[in-house]
């Protein structure tokens, strides 16, 4: 039984990894641009839509497209930045929400137009690899996925705190008007900040492409675990992105096991309510603000 | 009217404000004065029921109305305006006002004829159907006031209503205050433009590190040593 | 007199009113022309439509309360209903109200929870509390049908709701719609409409000005959920299927959001403008386009929505009474982003 509970623990922890980095995309544009995306699911679905027609088309290993997809997403991130995000800046908070729906959806159906409904999986020559310690199954592709995800959160954490623009990027999350007058570029600021979430969310499409089904409505379950995580975390907290993945990973792992598959996502939505209710802020987030606590 | 005993906020380990005492009679006008984070608004904030002071009592024409919620507060007679001005931006000058009214009527007819009332007063009447968010700065604080005029409050707190007006705008605004004391409102100001205080204040209270520093006739009060030094300026003076 | 000043019922005026029993009137006329099935089942879907955003606009867009999970009470309405008439052979109208209950009481639940949530974190928690039910529902097989859902067997009577005669399910649905239109001018102009108003454009300021928002915002959720839910009992006896998937769904709810928010929210004819606007476009657009595009019509939707909110963000009821502000903004989206917008006070939350 004890081999079941560190399966279940190994197996959760390395799905919030995953869980991690969606969230932190979506945690840093709305702590730096206070944009609520709902479309970042949607996001990680077109991550995992490129992954799929590159290595299909090249025959590259999902792996290396990776490297590809990244940049593609960032690039993609910049001009939805500039085309939608930018004019409805200053909208009410109703408007931004819609927006982003707006965008969700015209991502969903474009992908389903083009590609139709089916699920389309990626090659990997890790996929299906099993890493075995002792009684416990660490697939490949999850272990890689949790791996370069940690990476790229210490990365990210650190860049925030040692790099101009990273600085930049926490002046503008704390105090928009005071960032500008010190000569930060804050407009650039949103622009990046929006490309590095969508490359965050299009990473995590390419790493999770090899071990799961791939259709157009993913993203839809993906956006709502990562408001869940980013909520519980603290908005703006990579920390609390961090923190927050991971629990929502051990949460669904484990209450997919004791309750079963199909109240494993009641689990975390209550959890989500709880958080709502009770703390807001969430665990890293400062009382009764959305400011950027990393 | 209003009884402030020994009012103190308390937010984690700053204390905001402190042990401060005022009380203020009917048709009077008070001036509360103190540098910036002195805790003027913060005591605003408590009397008017933003939130509950950690200790201390509020009692408005010997009412207990202490952590009372600020709809109840505006109910019992007590309104306030906003430092920063929250107009309802997507509703007419009129419709706004109308939304103070209706704390003493349900009848929307009624309450339109109070909303004019008050707003004749403050000179915003043949702005009555413009859309608030389109009014600049000085209609906006004038909105701000004819709101909370139109609840009929004995009691009035104007939160740095000068802030943001050019000198003719501020004479006017003058007059306004003065003509609003003539309805036999109390009021009690905070004021950083010590022309205004000295000309509308029949007393003035000075705060300072959210303790009460000082308190008595502006002239007075204005030549107090420690007020001065509050401010820090010897050259005071040169700034009435 | 104006087309613009004929359509600008913001400022409730008579003349807005006669438009609305104008248009109704038209629909009414048009089942009495063309009685065929299909275009009473056209007319029955933008009815509604407009009913369940109509519904969902007296929270959402007149209170500010912007919810994302309306399907709950829909959904609430359509089980209370349906479950009372199959296994207890209650009559749908006296079921209509027991559902309506229902739907009330979770709405003040989740009212009451959500006291201090603003904006987004209010819609968020509105689609978890939706979640939520119809995770719940779907595994509550027993008693509610699972993922199936539960089939409404036809008993053609006027005690069951149900008729052979398309005729009538559209006549109910007018009644219905035309209920709620007239609740929306009333509450509009009343002494509620105002302190409503207030709470959505200022919270704070409503509180100072002695608005009690605790009372508001329940009020406004719990008329809210009940009209969702009538509208719930009037599609069940209609559609004679409710599945968790199409009448409990995140993406039900963000459609009549959708209808409310193009048409005009916080107006009174906004959403019957939406779903005349929406209904036919997605029928056109799902029966030109079927299976080869499918999809097209979502599309079309979100591409819509994201132009309207940097065209138009209050609907098309505002582009219609100020058009030239529409032009404005629309000139502001090529002209460079550092156009000066009237001054506005920050907000607590921007």
């Amino acid at each position: 039984m004890s081999a079941i509970i560190v399966q279940l623990l190994v197996s959760g922890l390395l799905l919030g990894g995953i869980y991690a980095l969606i969230s932190i995309g979506l945690t840093l544009i709305f702590g730096v641009s206070r944009i609520k995306n709902f479309a970042h699911g949607d996001f990680v679905m077109v991550g995992m839509y490129l992954t799929y027609v590159l290595n299909s088309w090249s025959g590259l290993d999902s792996y290396l497209v990776l490297l590809i997809v990244t940049p593609l997403m960032f690039l993609f991130g910049l001009f939805l930045s500039w085309a939608i995000i930018r004019p409805i800046q200053g909208a009410p908070q109703v408007a931004q929400i819609f927006a982003t729906v707006g965008l969700g959806l015209v991502l969903q159906n474009v992908t389903l137009m083009i590609f139709g409904g089916d699920f389309r999986t990626t090659a990997s020559v890790f996929a299906g690899k099993v890493l075995r310690i002792g009684d416990i199954a660490l697939p490949a592709p999850l272990l890689i996925a949790f791996a370069v995800a940690m990476a790229v959160v210490a990365v990210i954490y650190l860049f925030l705190k040692t790099s101009y623009t990273g600085k930049a990027m926490r002046a503008v999350a704390q105090d928009r008007r005071s960032a500008s007058l010190m000569s930060i570029d804050v407009k650039g600021i949103d622009l990046f900040t929006f490309g590095l979430g969508t490359a965050c969310a299009g990473l995590t499409g390419a790493l999770l492409a090899p071990m799961f089904p791939v259709y157009p409505t993913v993203g839809i379950n993906l956006v709502l675990i990562a408001f869940v995580v980013v909520v519980l975390g603290g908005l703006g907290s990579i920390a609390g992105a961090l923190i927050g993945g991971l629990a929502i990973g051990l949460i669904e792992t484990l209450s997919g096991f004791f309750i079963g598959s199909e109240m494993r996502q009641m689990a975390y939505f209550l959890v989500f309510l709880a958080v709502l209710l009770l703390r807001p802020a969430g665990l890293f987030g400062q009382r009764g603000s959305e400011k950027l606590g990393a | 009217m209003l009884e402030v005993r020994g009012i103190s906020k308390q937010f984690g380990g700053l204390r905001a404000v402190n042990d401060v005492h005022l009380s203020i009679g009917k048709g009077e006008i008070v001036g509360l004065i103190g540098p910036n984070g002195a805790g003027k608004t913060t005591l605003f904030n408590c009397i008017a029921g933003a939130f509950p002071p950690t200790q201390g009592q509020v009692l408005l024409e010997g009412r207990n109305i202490t952590g009372l919620k600020a709809h109840q507060v505006c109910r019992a007679g007590l309104a306030r305006t906003y430092q920063i001005v929250k107009p309802f931006g997507g509703l007419s000058v009129l419709d706004n006002v109308v939304v103070g009214a209706i704390n003493q009527t349900h009848n929307i007819a009624e309450a339109r004829r109070i909303a004019e009332e008050a707003l004749v007063l403050t000179g915003l009447a043949n702005r009555r159907d413009v859309p608030a968010a389109s009014l600049p700065l000085p209609g906006r604080k004038r909105l701000e006031i004819s709101r909370a005029l139109a609840t009929r409050p004995k009691v009035l707190l104007l939160d740095e209503v000068m802030a943001g007006l050019n000198p003719s705008e501020v004479e006017k605004a003058i007059v306004l205050i003065e003509a609003i004391r003539a309805h036999g409102i109390s009021i009690l100001i905070i004021e950083h433009l010590m022309r205004v205080i000295t000309a509308v204040s029949d007393r003035i209270v000075v705060m300072n590190h959210g303790s009460k520093l000082a308190e008595g006739q502006p002239a007075e009060v204005l030549k107090d040593k420690t007020v001065i030094q509050a401010y820090l300026g010897e050259d005071f003076g040169a700034h009435g | 007199m104006t087309l613009t000043s004929l359509l600008a019922p913001y400022w409730p005026t008579r003349k807005g009113l006669l438009l609305s029993l104008a248009m109704v009137a038209v629909l009414v006329a048009l089942p009495l022309i063309a009685a065929d099935s299909y275009t009473l089942h056209f007319v029955w879907k933008v009815l509604f439509w407009a009913l369940a955003a109509a519904a969902w606009n007296i929270a959402g867009g007149y209170a500010g309360q912007f919810s994302l999970g309306h399907a709950a009470f829909f959904g609430l309405g359509a089980y209370g209903s349906t479950l009372l008439y199959m296994h207890f052979g209650l009559s749908p109208w006296i079921g209509m109200f027991v559902g309506a209950g229902a739907a009330v009481a979770f709405a003040t639940l989740i009212g009451a929870l959500t006291l201090r949530l603003q904006g987004p974190f209010f819609a968020l928690a509105s689609i978890a509390f939706a979640e939520v039910l119809r995770i719940a529902i779907v595994n509550w097989r027993s008693f509610t049908g699972g993922a199936e859902g539960l089939s409404l067997p036809f008993d053609p009577s006027f005690a069951n709701m149900m008729f052979s005669d398309r005729l009538w399910y559209v006549y109910i649905m007018m009644a219905a719609l035309l209920i709620v239109l007239l609740i929306t001018y009333v509450l509009e102009r009343s002494w509620i409409g105002y302190a409503l108003a207030a709470m959505r454009e200022n919270e704070e300021a409503a509180e100072a000005l002695g608005v009690d928002t605790v009372r508001a915002k329940l009020f406004s959720i719990g008329l809210s959920a009940l009209l969702s839910a009538i509208a719930g009992t009037l599609y069940a006896n209609y559609i004679l299927l409710i599945e968790p998937s199409t009448v409990l769904s995140i993406g039900f709810s963000v459609e009549i959001a959708l209808i409310a928010i193009i048409g005009g929210m916080g107006t009174p004819l906004g959403p019957i403008l939406g779903a005349v606007l929406i209904v036919p476009l997605s029928e056109y657009l799902r029966a030109e386009f079927a299976g080869s595009l499918q999809g097209l019509y979502l599309l079309v939707y979100g591409a819509l929505l994201i132009v309207m909110v940097i065209v138009m963000p209050l609907g098309l009821m505002s582009a219609i009474r100020e058009p030239r502000t529409a032009a404005r903004r629309l000139r502001g989206v090529f002209g460079g982003s550092s156009r000066r917008r009237p001054v506005r006070e920050e907000s607590r939350h921007a």
